[in-house]
């Protein structure tokens, strides 16, 4: 009777060797989330003893760290490469569920194709039969039936017609979705029959299978996650529910957690549901489930399950603190969750489920504005690039917060009504919630914007309390002057509107009527605050421990909120020193995973110097967030009140600024004239690289050329430079309202289109005029100085020419192309300006050059994209050099030299065109990638192909389709010519591209334009056609639209699943590449990774340096 | 928000006081200071009768989102014989039991499809006082580090309450016999079936009524100080309650006497203390309770868990089982009893709620077992 107190722990079987699959470079629909996923993954395999490989060709990533018992290969993450990987290196078993939909689909086909029976391979985690199950939608609903799960009406087609038919006997609307697509690609709504044929025409491109289903436009949209471990328990880790109704991808979707409109009942019920669900399928790990519910009864259907780690098990695991990934990974090595420490509390055990005292707010982040052409409403295919994540105490506090963290420069949901678009109640938008908010300040009534858009009225109920405070606001400050306004409020009126998510500057705005901005309303914010807290009135630190407080936790998961009064006790543990990183905020163009790394690297560094880390960052997708990266995590605003707020309560050392991308380094001024300490780069020196006058003048003091500018506020001024340099020109107006905000002008007329582009140009919104390179190479410089000092630099080389915008090129380390002599020039002034800029921290430095001749674009004082490349690729972490300058050490090392490397490293942009159907996917100044990859080999062009594969260029097989506007392109594509007919696949080329190479002895199939009365076939028809796969399309214009025509044919490329290659340098290095590699995979040895040199040392002394 | 309101005190037996506004009734209350972690299942919770003479913490801070469901319930205090009663979801009884709420906040305007009216609204209708705008969390580490702290509710703007409450002791539950405020004065029988149940009501809630209506058994309700010998029916299930298991008037010696018969017994929360200390083990109270929707339990023996709603402060000491009796579940986190069953007979209890409500329904099974197994009695 009296057994032992629990039943024996479990210990299973560990593997030794555990082979990981990553998710590649990012893209819409999979981002830095399966980073997050991953790296934990890695970090509980290790703790378990296993040997851990990673496929994973994101170079920027944490999980690609080549720490002690990893080995990184970057190889694209496709059957092929990873059976290189498996029967070169034997592992005893396989995880691809923290890989995404990429990592999953090359695990079915491995299966597929035998190689995990020849070698011998262990699938950890739920069977691959359950994942066929989840996949396949027809398989998937008569399973559910059988359980009594009740799914939405549907029919599986494989075939238009039959597509057809089910539209019919459903009933419209209907909603199209394809079968093994990430982020609901190909999928969409449909009125009628005209628009469901549009729809899967589009989606049986992709996918064998589409399913066309029952509408459920306007019923709730709740989401559970859930684990099971291989003992049958199992758990909801927290549900969410969407702010938007079902309709928009729940990837779009502005998401609470926990629901906060469901009762007991109706929550229960599915929780019963998602049980039953993945107890029937077998789960083992982590699991996700999607459910349609009736906002007027407990109807409910299931919308789908997907049995691995998704974005949504990343929110989730941020919203809850539990951590999902580690202890999904511990499951699918066999332990039971009942002996798995909860190792958020070291008390408690996993198998619990976390209690919340809080609300979040995730809001995700459109960049709809910087794709050409892209349309700004949403559905049910995925558009957004990042999210954010607020934790607040009351709903409107914590969707301000999100609404700031998202938006650069919002001071909440309200004062900015230039943010909201017309007509976008009815038909979703990027911009909806702020049209809500306007709807609700030109009287709307909440019932009458609840018809409109279906969104819940409880959720509408609290944004008209924020609109009315903003009402009262403006009402209090009218014909008042503001000063006397703050000292008349009371204690009790300040907290009011703070919890409802006012921050200082939002209130000052409202106050004046909304006629205060820019360094005004900087000034008067200030005031705000320290009339606020003259009163007493501050926000309170809280911790997420998972338990709701039940049991004590030593959780250094922390927000901060105005919905209480008291801090909680916090580890009392002495630091000497503590250090607060800034981090990047939410994934955008521009800002991406690398910027998580440097953070990451950074927090890192400082806990082994013996410092305290304090990270800030709002970014549920990112590794900074997880709960053991830092000594003390705020999932907090990156906002100059918020960081004042955590360093005036943490008692700071200082603020690093320079490791989260361009949003802390916009901060970094006004922080330290509040009076903050930075670590790091000057104020002065940040100033004076950021400021265009400041840094040319600079420049000008020390003899380096730049490409000739001017700041031109008239008509005539612009006229006069234009004169004297002549065209081409790149404009970048200060102030635009929508659309890519820099362009090339290459005569009038486009000068003027880039103009009109700009609302106004005046006094106070200059247009910033520059000389405009042709065939110049780009160079870039990333390193760290140490009190102007340069300690390392790294030189890189772009493949393409100056005029593809440093994000979207394709990079190469060390510079293949370059002469000895411009380097010298390169490094030269690279030690110049560092000297003059004092800078003393990260830097990269961007380089023009023609015939050895080189012009400074531009010197960032803070770490760059391109640092964790540029650090793996060299075995040389920059972002802890770059750390230790800034804790104040005297890091003692000699120059590094590239040229002395192994192999050759070459970094591709990812880009997600497939996505954003109307965006014209053509490379120019504005950044469009919404990730990169990075892959290393023994030759440029091994590194070359498998990085181009890796971000998804796949080496032709039907047909190769060329169109080249400009002869001067055409004859440099002239040289490839012969090694592109030796590979034996048809050739096509447009009408002009065709005759010049014809008259050059090569003859191409010539295809006519869709509108050409020709005996030619068109091409759009030929690209639907599937009869190339392969497309070449340089446009006569620089990143200008050239015409309709090349925007549909590039277009259509896309649609239609060709890769697409739209610089004419990148072209040419992929054919010559190619045409050099017949038997590439089958004869190429791979190459690990290695190890980082001197990351545990002081200095880089390692005897094991292969550099110089 | 109630903007409306005046402002209220919440006064703890360890000194400290917080402040807030008052919603519900304006009345004065005093009992133990509980709290519950679930994020929903408020009007399930306060109509429990086992929050009886307790003061209910809510950590969720946002508390009344879906409203209350309308009530027009007869309940069963009015039923009259061979009328069915009317059990509507979202209510565990026909009383607000819970002395009082404590909340951050609350939601005065409600949009559910199902809800009838507001927190705020329903708890003056049932005479319950709330305090809203206090830090419920900082609140409940007061509760996790003093073992039965108590409390009183004061509205700050009456001045006899406010006296009222400097006069009158704090109000502990556990040293006052309190089942008999929530039991049925009179057997009540309803439901239609072959079986019939014995249901000794020392507080139950209207889902273990609703379950077993459910599986077609009729249901006899008796009072917990009700003559056990007299009753007639194939099987026996002692209800949750309030309160200290040992003081429930004799209830455990008339249990006691029913251990001799071999018909199906169930004993849940009270109901499975009162059965340990029948089967002459010992019932010691806690530091502080498990309350909430996520308390984990694995079943004695095994590597099978399941997640559980809880809301007891008193708890089975394992050792004290005699001969005959073993311990069936146990808590994940901290190993103490969560039921236990006999070796031989049809006998078992539970400490969690099998019948949910509020909270995850995992261990429905239970439940479901023991209606099978008086079906299979005889």
């Amino acid at each position: 009777m009296k057994d032992n107190k629990r039943a024996n722990i479990i210990q299973p079987d560990i593997p030794k060797k555990v082979l990981l699959l990553g998710s590649g470079g990012l893209s819409i629909g999979q981002a830095g989330e399966f980073d997050y996923s991953g790296t934990q993954a890695v970090k509980a395999l290790l703790e378990e003893g296993c040997e851990v490989l990673i496929v994973n060709p994101n170079i920027a990533t944490v999980q690609t760290n080549p720490i002690e018992g990893v080995k990184v290969f970057l190889y694209p993450v496709e059957p092929h490469w990873v059976e290189k990987v498996l029967e070169q290196e034997k592992p005893d078993a396989i995880v691809a569920g923290f890989g995404g939909q990429t990592a999953l689909n090359c695990l079915l086909a491995l299966e597929d194709q035998g190689v995990l029976k020849k070698y011998n391979i262990e699938n950890l985690g739920t069977t691959t039969e359950t994942l066929r199950l989840t996949e396949d939608r027809d398989l998937f609903a008569r399973t559910m039936e059988k359980i009594g799960i009740p799914i939405p009406p549907s029919r599986a087609c494989t075939d238009l017609e039959t597509a057809l038919k089910a539209g019919d006997e459903i009933g419209y609307p209907v909603i199209a979705r394809a079968a093994y697509a990430l982020g609901g690609l190909g999928s969409g709504f449909a009125d009628n029959a005209k628009e469901l044929e549009t729809l899967v025409t589009t989606a049986l491109v992709d996918s064998p299978q589409v399913l066309v289903e029952k509408s459920l436009k306007g019923w709730k949209e709740v989401e559970y996650e859930i684990m099971r471990d291989s003992f049958e328990n199992s758990i909801t880790i927290c549900n969410m529910e969407n702010f938007d109704p079902l309709g928009i991808h729940t990837g779009d979707s502005i998401v609470v957690c926990p629901s906060q409109s469901l009762s007991d009942d109706e929550y229960q019920i599915l929780r019963n549901a998602s049980l039953k669900m993945v107890d029937h399928l077998k789960i083992v790990g982590e699991c996700n489930a999607q459910f349609a519910l009736d906002p007027h009864s407990n109807n409910y259907y299931v919308i789908e399950v997907n049995a691995r780690l998704s974005r949504s098990s990343a929110l989730a695991s941020k919203a809850s603190g539990y951590p999902i990934a580690y202890i999904a990974a511990k499951v699918i090595l066999g332990y039971s969750l009942l002996d798995l420490k909860n190792p958020v509390t070291g008390i408690t055990y996993s198998f619990f489920e976390p209690a919340l005292d809080y609300i979040t707010v995730k809001i995700p982040r459109w960049d709809l504005t910087k794709f050409r052409g892209a349309s700004r409403k949403l559905g049910s295919t995925m558009k957004s690039v990042g999210e954010v994540m607020a934790i607040g105490r009351t709903f409107p506090e914590s969707l301000q917060k999100a609404v700031r963290m998202v938006t650069e420069d919002a001071l909440g949901i309200s004062s900015k009504p230039v943010l909201a678009s017309a007509g976008d109640l009815e038909e979703p938008t990027d911009t909806r919630l702020f049209s809500v908010l306007e709807a609700l300040r030109s009287g709307l009534t909440i019932d009458d914007i609840h018809k409109k858009t279906a969104i819940d009225k409880w959720f509408l109920h609290h944004l008209a309390r924020i609109a009315k405070c903003e009402k009262e606001l403006e009402d209090l400050g009218a014909g008042r002057h503001l000063s006397e306004v703050w000292r008349s409020i009371d204690a009790d009126t300040w907290r009011r509107w703070k919890t409802l998510g006012m921050s200082d500057q939002q209130i000052a705005s409202a106050a004046s009527g909304g006629n205060i901005e820019g360094a005004k309303l900087e000034k008067l914010e200030l005031t705000v605050r320290a009339a606020r807290l003259a009163v007493g009135v501050k926000p309170v630190v809280k911790k997420i421990d998972t338990t709701a407080g039940e049991y004590p936790s030593p959780s250094n998961y922390l927000y901060m909120t105005y919905g209480g009064k008291f801090d909680d006790p916090l580890d009392s543990q002495i630091y000497m020193r503590s250090a607060m990183i800034l981090g990047s905020g939410a994934y955008r163009i521009g800002t991406s995973v690398e910027f998580d790394w440097c953070a990451v690297t950074c927090s890192e560094t400082m806990r082994e110097r013996g410092w305290r880390s304090i990270i800030i960052n709002c970014n549920p997708e990112t590794v900074s967030t997880d709960y053991n990266n830092s000594d003390r995590l705020y999932f907090e605003e990156l906002s100059m009140e918020r960081i004042l707020d955590i360093y005036q309560f943490e008692n700071c050392g200082g603020v690093v600024t320079s490791m989260g991308g361009q949003l802390p380094n916009k901060l970094a001024l006004g922080l330290a004239s509040a009076g903050v300490r930075l670590l790091g780069h000057s104020a002065e020196t940040i100033d004076m690289a950021e400021d265009r006058n400041k840094f040319s003048a600079m420049l000008d003091s020390i003899g380096i050329d730049q490409p000739r500018w001017v700041s031109a506020t008239t008509k005539e001024d612009i006229e006069k430079f234009i004169e004297e340099v002549g065209f081409p020109v790149l404009v970048r107006p200060s102030f635009v309202l929508s659309g890519a905000a820099m362009a090339v002008a290459t005569d009038e007329k486009s000068l003027k289109g880039c103009l009109t582009l700009a609302d106004k140009v005046n006094k106070d919104h200059p247009v910033v005029i520059s000389e405009f390179l042709m065939g110049a190479a780009e160079i870039e410089l990333d390193g760290v100085a140490r009190g102007g000092k340069i300690l390392t630099a790294i030189v890189s080389e772009h493949i393409e020419n100056a005029g593809v915008h440093s994000g979207d090129a394709t990079m190469v380390v060390p510079a293949q192309n370059l002469y000895v002599e411009t380097v010298r020039r390169v490094r030269k002034a690279g030690r110049l300006i560092a000297e003059k800029l004092g800078l003393n921290g990260p830097f990269n430095m961007q380089f023009l050059a023609k015939s050895n001749h080189i012009k400074v674009i531009e010197c960032n004082a803070r770490a760059a994209r391109s640092f964790p490349f540029v650090s793996k690729v060299v075995g040389f972490n920059l972002a802890r050099l770059s750390t230790q300058v800034m804790l104040g050490e005297r890091p003692d090392l000699e120059r590094l030299g590239e040229d002395d490397l192994n192999f050759v490293g070459v970094k591709a942009p990812m880009f997600s065109f497939k996505r954003l159907l109307g965006a014209d996917p053509v490379l120019g100044v504005e950044m469009a990638s919404t990730g990169e990859v990075g892959c290393i080999g023994t030759r440029f062009q091994d590194a070359l192909l498998l990085a181009f594969e890796a971000s998804g260029i796949k080496k032709p097989k039907k047909g190769i389709l060329i169109s080249i506007g400009s002869d001067v392109d055409r004859a440099k594509f002239l040289s490839v010519l012969p090694g592109l007919f030796d590979m034996g696949i048809p050739l096509y080329a447009t009408h002009g591209t065709a005759k010049f190479f014809a008259k050059q002895g090569f003859d191409m199939h010539v295809l006519s334009r869709p509108e050409e009365d020709s005996e030619h076939p068109d091409v759009i028809t030929h690209l639907r056609a599937g009869q190339s796969d392969f497309v070449i399309n340089i446009s006569r214009d620089l990143g200008r639209k050239d015409s309709s025509f090349g925007g549909d044919l590039r277009q259509s490329a896309i649609r239609f699943g060709a890769s697409l290659i739209t610089n004419v340098e990148k072209a040419i290095a992929f054919v010559e590449s190619m045409a050099q590699s017949e038997t590439f995979v089958d004869t190429h040895e791979l190459l690990e990774l290695p190890k980082f040199l001197g990351a545990r040392h002081n200095s880089i002394d390692s005897d094991r340096a292969p550099l110089r | 928000m109630s903007s409306e309101t005046g402002a209220a005190v919440l006064r703890l037996s360890n000194g400290r006081e917080h402040r807030g506004r008052l919603i519900g009734a304006n009345s004065y209350r005093s009992g133990e200071m509980v709290f519950s972690t679930g994020m929903v299942g408020y009007s399930e919770a306060i109509t429990d009768p086992s929050y009886f003479g307790q003061i209910l913490v809510f950590s969720y801070p946002l508390i009344g989102n879906y409203g209350i469901p309308s009530w027009g319930s007869r309940g069963i205090e009015a039923l009259e014989p061979g009328q069915q009663p009317d059990l509507p979801r979202g209510f565990e009884s026909g009383l607000a039991h819970a002395a009082a709420v404590v909340l951050t906040t609350d939601s005065d305007e409600v949009f559910h499809w199902n809800s009838y009216q507001n927190l705020d609204r329903w708890l003056f209708d049932h005479g319950v006082p709330g305090i809203i705008g206090v830090d419920t969390r900082d609140l409940i580490h007061s509760i996790r580090s003093t073992p039965q702290l108590l409390g009183k509710i004061i509205p700050d703007e009456v001045a006899e309450l406010r006296e009222k409450a400097d006069k009158t002791a704090f109000f502990d539950p556990g040293h006052n016999e309190i089942v008999s405020r929530v039991s049925v004065d009179t057997p009540r029988r309803f439901g239609r079936g072959k079986k019939r149940v014995a249901v000794v009501d020392c507080g139950v809630k209207w889902n273990i009524l609703r379950q077993l209506l459910d599986a077609e058994i009729e249901i006899e309700l008796v009072p917990f100080n009700h003559d056990l010998s007299s009753v007639d029916c194939d099987g026996w299930l002692f209800s949750n309650g309030p309160g200290n298991p040992e003081n429930t008037s004799g209830l455990i010696d008339r249990v006691g006497a029913l251990l001799g018969q071999d018909r199906p017994i169930l004993g849940i929360c009270l109901g499975h203390q009162i059965l340990a200390l029948a089967a002459g083990a010992k019932v010691r109270r806690m530091t502080y309770g498990h309350r909430g929707h996520n308390q984990p339990v694995y079943q004695v023996g095994t590597k099978r868990g399941y997640i559980t709603s809880q809301n007891h402060g008193y708890v089975v000491e394992e050792e004290s089982l005699p001969n005959g009796w073993e311990p069936w579940f146990r808590n994940a986190n901290d190993e103490t009893n969560e039921g236990i069953r006999h070796t031989s007979k049809p006998f078992r209890s539970v400490q969690f709620h099998p019948e949910a409500a509020g909270g995850p329904r995992d261990t429905n099974w239970v439940m479901h077992e023991f209606v099978k197994e008086i079906f299979e009695t005889r």
